[in-house]
């Protein structure tokens, strides 16, 4: 049977996730449609590269709820923040029950390698039909998380973290008939530190200098007009401007598309980037900058056993880097880069879910003793849960929600307005107080 | 054995003093050194130096076994000294052991393990870190690292003789930088003091889980006392607690509650009705992922009326077990792997 799959997803890093999970999907046979969820400076590269790969809309939340090809997926796989997710699981259901409609398998997962906050984006995401783990090192911490827990019966399936075609479409050309190009895939937070992102600079301009037969590449994560899930103040261009004053000439800024870079360069260098993956993909060989250490905050824990963490500093020259040794394969199977791990694992979880039925009860989330994220912790869903109790006029609870919303919130002004109009025990005061404060609409 | 245990916070000491009484119970002879901790009152049994000194000090060739419960920041600094003054003596450096000193969990256990790998012994406390130091070294060059889960060392969960008190009393614990700001605290403190006001016939104690500064004004505007010392007519039913020492507060309580403080774990292991504040969720921030399985999480409006929480409370045993309560012989654990490291 081939499943028609809708991915819906907002933020850039987020849509490339889908892009690669589209390819792969179609690349077994499903159908698949991208919704991207309108968002300012997402860049345009993204979005045009998902148009030409299939089917692309453009519809907010809202509007994807109440359009009718909806029900025609078999499965919807969601990738938003953790409580978009949570409240895109809760109001789809919702809608699908109050308009008699179907209700679909819904899955999610994750944009590329996980480096923090593991249990917190599980704790939004458990509920879900099905949750998308990159490799056994992510499974083992979700089974260890939710082990003697009510959640113990949380779906999961690994889909590895092969993002790229490149045996069919890229056929990956030797070392020798690529150029002498290092490409440096730059974090917007990895390194945080303004100083530690120019010390970085200063040691892959040492390099470039070191190496005058070769060309150092960095590529921004973003262009400057654009933006990525991190706000930063400071684009890595001024960055490259204040460290190094003049660069050496072998070394530049490349906004060129990053698997174009990966399929003519030599190497790859990041602090902690997925990028690393992709680089594996297209026969680059990568490495991991180890100059700042093995650092939770910088992501390169991650990276211990990967056999590819370098000194860039120590190094001689580039030759000196590119003649390191390959990614050891037992700790790439951990990770799950493996070809035992892809899409095609979905597809056939997604069939053992019943086809699309959508029949298979889903995962209680409301436990005495146990709290999860996904439940109703979102603020926009507090707030909307609030308005729901003030409109059936039980107080009671639209206070309990609208605390709750104001212990995550406090600086919003518009909750505490709420929160002390509900509270007004004179009933025509109330009233009053609750017609000239703002509800939340959203 | 003759051990000695290093401590630089105030959370390390505590931990080894525990360490240090299990140890002596067993036979060993343990000295605790360590810089003074500010705020917390001066401790005779500890000898006062600073870290890099110790590392240098000849005291340490007296010992078997140095407990190097350093800050993960300070632990590389003072190996490297010692390990560089044992050279130029021409000896071997002292067998070190370490590990973390609180009952670290997720990316905050990863980020305390890393500065410690390579001792030559990691002391852990239950099976939940040994899985976690797995995941860590995975296919790493300290993949063999040693190590011994050794229990809940670090803080105090042996049983209690005190009774409590005959007024119900209800213990809050208040994390000096949970939440991190000031206005968060501001809105959790009103509303510890709309529940004071529901349960008159309870007393509320705001108690501090780490040493405050002796004069309150310099507590910082994070914490619920501080708060409490702004507000001009608290309710007569909530005071604050000892800013020094937060067991005494814990013993006497009916019932504890907190957000993510490690000191929610002793009331649980002696059978206390304990709550976890669901409120703000699982957020790495606030120690959630810790106190996901802990089965005694919920919001602060379910806990009202007060005396329901008498009854309840009680945590998931499996996964107290697994953050080491299920371990019991970890002293005798920890000087069987010390005799074979000195042999």
């Amino acid at each position: 049977m081939t499943l028609k799959l809708l991915l819906v997803a907002d933020s850039d890093s987020q849509l490339l996730a889908c892009q690669a999970l589209a390819d792969a999907a179609r690349g077994h046979g499903a159908v698949v449609t991208v919704n991207a969820i309108p968002r300012p400076g997402t860049p345009a590269a993204v979005l045009n590269a998902l148009e030409q790969s299939g089917p692309l809309w453009a519809m907010s939340a809202s509007e994807l709820l109440g359009d009718p090809r909806l029900d025609a997926c078999d499965a919807i796989g969601v990738y938003l923040t953790g409580s978009k997710l949570a409240e895109f699981r809760s109001t789809y259901r919702l809608s699908r029950l109050q308009r008699r409609r179907p209700v679909r398998p819904l899955f999610c997962g994750f944009n590329g390698v996980v480096l923090e906050r593991f249990e917190e984006a599980i704790a939004w995401r458990l509920g879900y039909d099905l949750i998308c783990l990159n490799g056994p090192r992510d499974q083992a911490r979700l089974d260890l998380l939710v082990r003697h827990t009510p959640f113990a019966g949380q779906r999961s399936v690994i889909t590895g973290l092969v993002r790229n075609r490149p045996a069919a479409a890229h056929p990956a050309c030797t070392s020798d008939e690529r150029d002498r190009i290092l490409v440096f895939a730059e974090q917007v937070v990895m390194p945080a530190a303004a100083a530690e992102r120019r010390r970085l600079l200063q040691i892959l301009a040492r390099l470039a200098r070191r190496s005058p037969d070769w060309q150092v590449l960095i590529k921004p994560r973003v262009a400057p007009h654009e933006t990525t899930f991190h706000a930063v103040d400071t684009h890595i261009s001024h960055t490259l401007r204040e460290a190094l004053g003049s660069a050496p000439s072998n070394l530049q800024l490349s906004y060129a598309p990053l698997p174009e870079l990966l399929q003519r360069s030599r190497l790859l260098a990041t602090v902690s980037s997925t990028a690393l993956f992709d680089a594996l993909d297209f026969g680059c060989r990568p490495v991991v900058v180890e100059d700042f250490g093995l650092r939770q905050d910088l992501g390169t824990p991650f990276f211990a056993g990967s056999g590819v963490l370098r000194h860039l500093a120590d190094c001689d020259d580039l030759d000196d880097l590119e003649g390191g040794g390959d990614p050891d394969p037992a700790w790439l199977h951990w990770v799950g880069y493996h070809p035992d791990f892809s899409a095609a694992n979905l597809l056939a979880a997604l069939s053992d879910l019943g086809g699309g039925q959508g029949d298979q009860a889903p995962l209680q989330l409301c436990h005495p003793g146990y709290v999860v994220n996904a439940a109703d912790l979102s603020t926009n869903q507090l707030r909307r849960g609030a308005e729901a109790a003030i409109r059936c006029r039980d107080y009671d609870e639209a206070i309990r929600l609208l605390e709750i919303a104001q212990l995550h919130r406090p600086d919003n002004r518009n909750i505490g307005r709420r929160l002390a109009a509900v509270r007004q025990r004179n009933r025509l005061l109330r009233r009053l107080a609750l017609l000239v404060t703002p509800g939340f609409r959203a | 054995m003759k051990l000695a245990l290093i401590a630089d916070t105030a959370a390390g000491r505590q931990a080894c003093r525990l360490l240090g009484e299990a140890l002596q119970r067993c036979g060993s002879t343990v000295i605790l050194l360590g810089p003074a901790v500010e705020p917390a009152a001066p401790d005779p049994a500890w000898l006062p130096l600073p870290v890099a000194q110790l590392a240098a000090s000849e005291l340490l060739d007296q010992v078997d076994a140095v407990g190097a419960f350093l800050d993960s920041e300070s632990l590389p600094g003072f190996l490297r000294i010692h390990r560089q003054m044992a050279a130029l003596r021409g000896r071997q450096p002292r067998p070190l052991f370490s590990g973390p000193y609180r009952p670290l969990y997720g990316d905050a256990l990863a980020a305390d393990l890393l500065p410690r790998l390579g001792c030559d012994l990691l002391c852990l406390q239950g099976e939940a870190q040994l899985e976690e130091l797995n995941w860590l070294v995975h296919g790493t060059p300290h993949a063999a690292q040693a190590r011994e889960a050794i229990g809940l060392w670090c803080l105090p969960t042996a049983p209690i003789g005190h009774s409590p008190s005959q007024e119900p009393l209800l213990v809050v614990l208040d994390q000096p930088d949970v939440p991190a700001s000031p206005f968060a605290n501001a809105v959790l403190y009103e509303r510890l003091c709309a529940v004071a006001r529901t349960s008159p016939q309870w007393q509320l104690r705001l108690q501090s889980d780490q040493p405050l500064p002796a004069d309150p004004q310099h507590w910082p505007e994070t914490c619920l006392g501080w708060h409490h010392r702004q507000n001009r007519q608290p309710p007569a039913n909530l005071q604050l607690g000892d800013p020094l020492d937060p067991l005494p507060g814990l013993i006497q309580a009916r019932v504890c509650l907190g957000i993510g403080s490690d000191w929610l774990l002793p009331p649980m292991v002696w059978g206390k009705p304990t709550v976890v504040l669901g409120d703000y969720g699982i957020r790495t921030a606030f120690n959630g992922p810790l106190f996901f399985g802990s089965g005694v999480m919920r919001r602060l409006a379910d806990c009202l009326p007060l005396d329901q929480l008498i009854g309840g409370g009680r945590p998931n045993a499996a996964w107290l077990d697994s953050r080491g309560w299920a371990i019991a012989d970890g002293t005798e654990r920890l000087l069987r792997r010390l005799k074979a490291l000195v042999r």
